[in-house]
């Protein structure tokens, strides 16, 4: 018996979380870029003379 | 100042903590990925089947190594958790939360793995046997430390409550690793031992090793990806986050 299917399905399911592993942090670590870069340029404009209070 | 301590204390610096991370995870994941693929392929191609298991016992090279990593990963949170609620040391807050999400991964992992291999040996996909009912907790331990940390707005206290689940939820581990052996379990016993005789013949283990250490290595490229994210959102507000965003020259 080679069990062939249930040892590709078992490799897929651990391939598929070290993509999830991978990806996931991958993901925050862009979001984090982009939340300070878009509170950056908030606080710069809002430093700016002239700018509203 | 000993350079080794001396680079111990600026690595808790949130800044040289965030340069650290960017430097050696990329490398960590590369390193883990090359000795995965390695031992994926002795796994597959190089060890023949077994005389009684057929193929599916090559379930076992990314069985175990999940397994393994499912506990290390919860006793290394815990630690990180402990110093966290004794000195306060923000990093070590931050480590700590970040290992549950991987060490999760793991877990889940290593039950679906398991799960796999059991409906062709065992007959069943599951079976509440004490060492899967053990790992099963552990995977919602795990699942609540990331809940409890995810449930409070102020990210310090939401990691110190966390931690102590992590702290508390330890004793579950040599549970886990005895359970083969205080109870009648399907699961097989210790088959496998790091320093001890293996009960496998030798010519099969060096995949084995491959995966180990290839699990090791990638878990640390994912604990630190994992940390700098979560440091970058705690220390936002900062001049040096947004020069490392991009934002400020």
């Amino acid at each position: 018996m080679s069990y062939r299917n249930y040892v590709i399905a078992a490799y897929a399911v651990f391939a598929a979380m070290l993509l999830w592993d991978y990806l996931a942090p991958k993901l925050q670590l862009s979001q984090a870029l982009r939340a300070i870069r878009l509170q950056y340029r908030r606080d710069a404009a809002r430093r700016k003379p002239g700018a509203q209070a | 100042m000993n350079p080794v301590l001396r680079w111990f204390h600026q690595l808790g610096s949130p800044p040289y903590f965030d340069r650290f991370a960017a430097r050696w995870a990329p490398w960590c994941y590369g390193l883990g990925a090359l000795a995965m693929a390695w031992g994926v392929y002795g796994a597959l191609f190089q060890v023949p089947a077994d005389y009684q298991q057929g193929d599916s016992f090559r379930i076992l090279y990314i069985h175990v190594p999940c397994a393994w990593m499912s506990m290390a990963v919860f006793a290394l949170m815990a630690v990180y958790a402990a110093i966290a609620l004794v000195w306060r040391i923000k990093l070590c807050e931050i480590l700590a939360m970040a290992c549950a999400p991987a060490g999760a991964a793991f877990t889940v992992a290593t039950l679906a793995t398991g799960s796999i291999w059991g409906k062709p040996m065992w007959g069943t996909w599951w079976d509440w046997d004490p060492r899967l009912t053990t790992e099963l907790i552990l995977l919602f331990l795990y699942l609540g430390v990331i809940g409890l940390y995810h449930a409070i707005d102020d990210r310090r206290q939401a990691a110190r409550a966390a931690g102590l689940l992590a702290v508390v939820g330890i004793v579950l581990l040599p549970v886990i690793h005895y359970s083969v052996t205080w109870w009648n379990s399907l699961h097989q016993g210790q088959t496998i031992s790091l320093f001890g005789e293996s009960k496998m013949d030798p010519s099969m283990l060096p995949p084995l090793w491959w995966m180990v250490l290839g699990t090791h290595v990638w878990f640390v490229g994912s604990l630190l990806a994992r940390a700098r994210a979560d440091n970058l959102r705690r220390e936002a507000g900062k001049d040096w986050a947004a020069q490392a965003a991009g934002a400020a020259s």
